[in-house]
């Protein structure tokens, strides 16, 4: 048993040390490294170790992006008062802590994805881990605002909620990697006013009451 | 109130949307001189006040939907009545208590960043949602060790919008002051300059402490204690004040006697900044003064400082000496230094303005010319509307090549009609102090 777990926790600690030097290598570089050979043999590691946990140098970055969101939500989890959020009071102190996350890895992150690098419509396969992540997560935050009505359930477009909530996510990503202003402070706006936004549309609106009359309409023909 | 209540609620994004508010009300604005042009033909008797309310209420529509400093600027002319037609001031009244609030998590946000800890972590309690809106931020109430204090906190981006939203709140400004562009420009740089020292709430904490331990033998003042540990360049904690706003306080009946001790208590307070400290408190609008429960006059918010240059004061105030307005010489050179009129002016200009600026002079230094003056003579307050509604609506004013006036007279005269409209609203006697020098 202590066996299992002492091999369980070194496993664990060369998957770490890995994402680790691969950051650190893109940071001294400014460059992701020319192959894996060359990589582990600068770790001095064996190159099945790094296949063991990563097929290949996209792997590595996908699992940056897991990590900066599961990070991200255990601080959230860690603050008493997340509990007591509204669903947009979450979701914005998702942005807002993701953010930070973000600032930390920023000179990484604008290494792979600077202006240049992040296509403006597609989105790099390495996101697609963390993309199914949010979407979990955010399902969870529409389900407890569709309970307090603070998200209004409408057929067919309920179901999409999630996947425009992530059109936000790669929304505020870009205006970040772009924002020149001091301390961010652009982004925090951004973020304040989209949100808002997004829940002022997802909510109960004159819209459904129209929708609704138009119904009747037709019906009462 | 309602209506204006609604639009707080969406602030336009970016400049693009805020210009095309901006377009949006100038339309309507133009349309009011349209309709009022119409009605006029059918109903000559209609007079320019109807109009004059219905671009004000156009116009403070547009204001309410955006924050920091177009809000600032729509307060600022809230405050100088004695520039605005009686129609606008109202309206834009309503402008000094309400702005659109920050989210719950960009406040805890704003906490981490700067102390690394939540206000939940910092304070034994804080409320949820802001208790009070300011132009610049918003007011949280917490509780530390027992005792009440107040949070302001910044909204993110203020600062750097001040110069754009200045730029965007131009020609309204032109229109609702009637004033030339060159004339607006001139003193645009000292707003500005104004505004973003406002938004550096460390420079406010700084001046905050020195002014009012300068103030603090005047009696029946008091001001709240300020905590430079639990701020920073976006946010101030200082004690709570409870007590009531003017407005509310003249509702409870005080006595002749109470109204007086606070209205004594303001101008003590404005007479030591003026001539003693040379800098002044600047914006004294009635949301920054609370009567405590004890009986003394709170004062907060000393965002707003206009430091007085020292020729500038000079001249200023000898313009309060009474037997200036009789000796010719000495009071065409003042004019000349405070930039009254210049050399560039016609004969018949530097009569024109010499006489209105006298008539100015005479009609707002009355009150230093005797002992005790009773600000509550609404008859002293109508000569002073009438008289800028008068220059205001001069052509020779509006065809003036220039701006006239010194700069630095901007905030001191915004200062004194604030000071006197708080005393008119205070119904106070006052026992009127003038510097040694100018005896």
């Amino acid at each position: 048993m202590e066996k299992t777990t002492a091999k369980k926790t070194a496993k664990i600690d060369k998957r770490a040390k890995i994402i680790d030097q691969f950051k650190r290598y893109v940071l001294e570089h400014g460059k992701v490294p020319a192959t894996v050979f060359k990589f582990t043999q600068e770790l001095k590691l064996k190159e099945v170790d790094f296949y063991a946990f990563f097929s290949g140098f996209s792997g590595v970055k996908r699992a940056v992006w897991q990590d900066i969101f599961e990070v991200t939500l255990a601080i959230l989890r860690s603050q008493e008062v997340y509990k007591e959020y509204s669903s947009r009071e979450k979701l914005l102190a998702f942005f807002y802590t993701w953010i930070e996350e973000l600032n930390k890895n920023r000179s990484y992150l604008l290494v792979l994805y600077g202006e240049q690098q992040l296509p403006q419509l597609s989105l790099p396969r390495e996101l697609e881990g963390f993309r199914k992540d949010f979407k979990e997560y955010v399902k969870e935050i529409i389900e407890e605002g569709e309970e307090t009505e603070e998200i209004a359930k409408r057929p067919y477009i309920s179901e999409k909620y999630d996947e425009a909530l992530w059109l936000q996510v790669l929304f505020v990503l870009r205006f970040w990697i772009k924002d020149q202003s001091a301390g961010f402070e652009k982004t925090d706006e951004a973020i304040e006013k989209s949100v808002n936004l997004a829940f002022d549309i997802m909510g109960k609106s004159a819209l459904d009451t129209f929708v609704d009359f138009a119904k009747f309409l037709y019906q009462a023909k | 109130m309602e209506e204006s209540r609604n639009e707080q609620g969406k602030i336009p994004v970016g400049k693009v949307q805020r210009a095309a508010k901006f377009i949006k009300t100038g339309a309507k604005v133009g349309g009011n001189y349209v309709k009022h042009y119409a009605k006029r033909i059918t109903d000559p008797s209609l007079s320019r006040d109807e109009l004059d309310k219905n671009n004000a209420s156009d116009i403070y529509t547009s204001l309410s939907e955006l924050k920091g400093s177009a809000l600032k600027v729509a307060q600022m002319m809230s405050m100088d009545r004695n520039l605005l037609p009686k129609a606008y001031q109202e309206k834009f009244a309503l402008a000094q208590y309400s702005a659109p609030p920050l989210s719950y998590p960009l406040v805890v946000k704003t906490f981490q960043k700067y102390f690394d800890k939540t206000p939940d972590q910092l304070f034994e309690g804080f409320t949820r949602s802001a208790v009070n809106a300011a132009s610049m931020g918003q007011v949280h109430q917490a509780i530390l060790k027992g005792k009440k204090l107040a949070v302001k906190i910044q909204y993110p981006g203020v600062a750097e919008s001040v110069s754009s939203d200045l730029k965007l709140v131009r020609p309204f400004a032109m229109r609702l002051l009637n004033i030339s562009e060159k004339e607006l420009s001139h003193y645009l740089s000292e707003v500005e300059e104004r505004l973003l020292e406002e938004t550096d709430y460390e420079l406010e904490v700084k001046r905050s402490k020195e002014i009012s331990a300068e103030c603090s033998h005047i009696p029946n003042l008091s001001f709240p204690k300020y905590y430079e540990e639990l701020s920073c360049e976006r946010i101030i904690t200082m004690d709570w004040l409870s007590g009531n706003h003017i407005k509310e306080w003249m509702l409870t009946n005080p006595s002749q006697k109470d109204r007086n001790r606070i209205g004594q208590a303001l101008w003590d307070f404005y007479h030591h900044q003026v001539h003693e400290l040379k800098q002044v408190h600047a914006d004294p609008h009635p949301g920054n003064f609370i009567i405590k429960d004890d009986g003394s006059l709170g004062i907060i918010d000393f965002g707003c400082v206009k430091v007085i240059p020292e020729d500038f004061y000079k001249g200023y105030f000898s313009l309060i000496k009474k037997e200036l307005v009789a000796n010719k010489e000495e009071l065409d050179k003042i004019f000349y230094d405070l930039e009254f009129i210049s050399a560039q002016d016609s004969d018949e200009e530097k009569r024109f303005f010499k006489a209105v600026f006298k008539e100015m002079i005479s009609l707002i230094g009355k009150p230093f010319h005797q002992d005790i003056f009773d600000f509550a003579d609404d008859t002293y307050f109508d000569q002073i509307f009438e008289l800028s509604d008068r220059v205001s609506n001069d052509k020779m004013f509006r065809k003036s090549r220039q701006a006239r006036g010194s700069k630095h007279g901007l905030y001191v005269n915004r200062t004194y009609f604030g000071l006197y409209s708080l005393l008119n609203q205070l119904q106070a006697e006052i026992r009127t102090t003038k510097p040694d020098w100018l005896r």
